[in-house]
C-alpha cells in the first residue's frame, strides 16, 4: 500500500480504483465503502454519513458546461472525521446513476464517473477538489473522453497519475 | 477587513475552495477579505452576525432568514473564469453598495 512518494501519487492508490456495476447510489456507496473499510481508508461510520450527506448536500457536477460531450461526474465525500487518509478514489460506473447537482440541488442528472474524496486534512495541503476540477478542465479533450470510457482500473490509475496536478 | 462565511455540507472541500478563491480574487481587486469555511449545519443566526457576506455553494435552507447578503458561490468550484466572474462581481457589488472595508 505504501508504494508512493510524489504528491500526485499519494492522492491515488492503485488498489483503490474501482469499476462498479451498481445501479443505485445506495448500492454503489455500500459496495465502495466496504472495500475502503477493508483497507482501513475509512471508519465504520463512513457509509451512513456518506449516504446522508449525499441526500442533504448532493455532489453531482454538471460537466456539460465544460464540454458538451463529457459525462457528468460526482465528488461524494464526508466530513474528515469519518476517514483515515487523504485520497481520491476514482470509480467508473458501468451504468449511469442519478445524482443531484451540487450547485443546484433541485436538479438531477445521470453520472458516469466518481471522484470520491477522502479528506482528513482539509487545511493541510492544496485543495483536493480544486485539483480535481483543474484536471477536468485542463486535460486534453480527446484524452479525457477516452479516460472516461476506460474500463481498465490500471489504465485509469496511470492516466490520473500522469495528468493530475499538471 | 471584510468577513465572508463560506459553507458546504461537509465543511471540507467545497467551502474551502470558495474561501481560498474569494480571498485571492477579492485581494486582486483591492479588498482586504477574510473568509471562513464551515458546515452548513453549524450555522446559526448569531454566527452570521459576525460576517458581512454569506457564500454557500447553492441555495441553502438555514431554517431562518439570513440577516446578511447571500451570494450563491457554487460556480466558483469549476475554476473556470467565465463561470466564476459573475460570483466575484456579485460579491464586489455588495462590498461597494454597503461600503464594506
Amino acid at each position: 500500500m505504501n508504494m508512493t512518494s510524489t504528491t500526485q501519487d499519494s492522492l491515488f492508490s492503485p488498489e483503490a480504483v474501482y469499476i462498479s456495476s451498481a445501479t443505485s447510489q445506495d448500492e454503489l456507496f455500500s459496495e465502495i465503502a466496504a472495500k475502503l473499510l477493508a483497507r482501513d481508508f475509512v471508519k465504520p461510520a463512513f457509509l451512513d454519513n456518506l449516504m446522508q450527506r449525499e441526500k442533504d448536500y448532493p455532489t453531482g457536477v454538471d460537466m456539460s458546461v465544460v464540454s458538451a460531450d463529457y459525462p457528468n461526474i460526482a465528488i461524494p465525500h464526508t466530513e474528515g472525521e469519518f476517514v483515515n487518509v487523504r485520497k481520491i478514489v476514482p470509480i467508473k460506473l458501468l451504468t449511469p446513476i442519478d445524482f443531484g447537482n451540487m450547485i443546484d440541488p433541485s436538479q438531477k442528472f445521470p453520472v458516469s464517473f466518481l471522484f470520491m474524496i477522502l479528506n482528513n486534512d482539509p487545511e493541510g495541503q492544496a485543495n483536493v477538489l480544486a485539483q480535481i476540477m483543474d484536471f477536468l478542465t485542463t486535460t486534453n479533450h480527446n484524452q479525457l473522453l477516452a479516460f472516461f470510457k476506460s474500463k481498465d482500473t490500471n489504465a485509469v490509475y496511470q492516466f490520473l497519475n500522469s495528468n493530475f496536478n499538471k | 477587513m471584510i468577513k465572508i462565511l463560506a459553507a458546504c455540507g461537509a465543511g471540507v472541500n467545497s467551502s474551502h475552495q470558495i474561501k481560498d478563491a474569494l480571498e485571492k480574487e477579492m485581494g486582486n481587486r483591492g479588498y482586504e477579505v477574510k473568509a471562513d469555511a464551515v458546515m452548513v449545519k453549524d450555522i446559526n443566526e448569531d454566527m452570521l452576525k459576525n460576517y458581512d457576506i454569506f457564500t454557500p455553494i447553492a441555495k441553502t435552507d438555514l431554517g431562518f432568514e439570513p440577516s446578511i447578503p447571500v451570494v450563491d458561490a457554487g460556480p466558483i468550484l469549476y475554476r473556470m473564469p467565465a463561470m466564476a466572474k459573475p460570483v466575484y462581481d456579485a460579491v464586489e457589488k455588495i462590498i461597494k453598495e454597503k461600503g464594506l472595508s
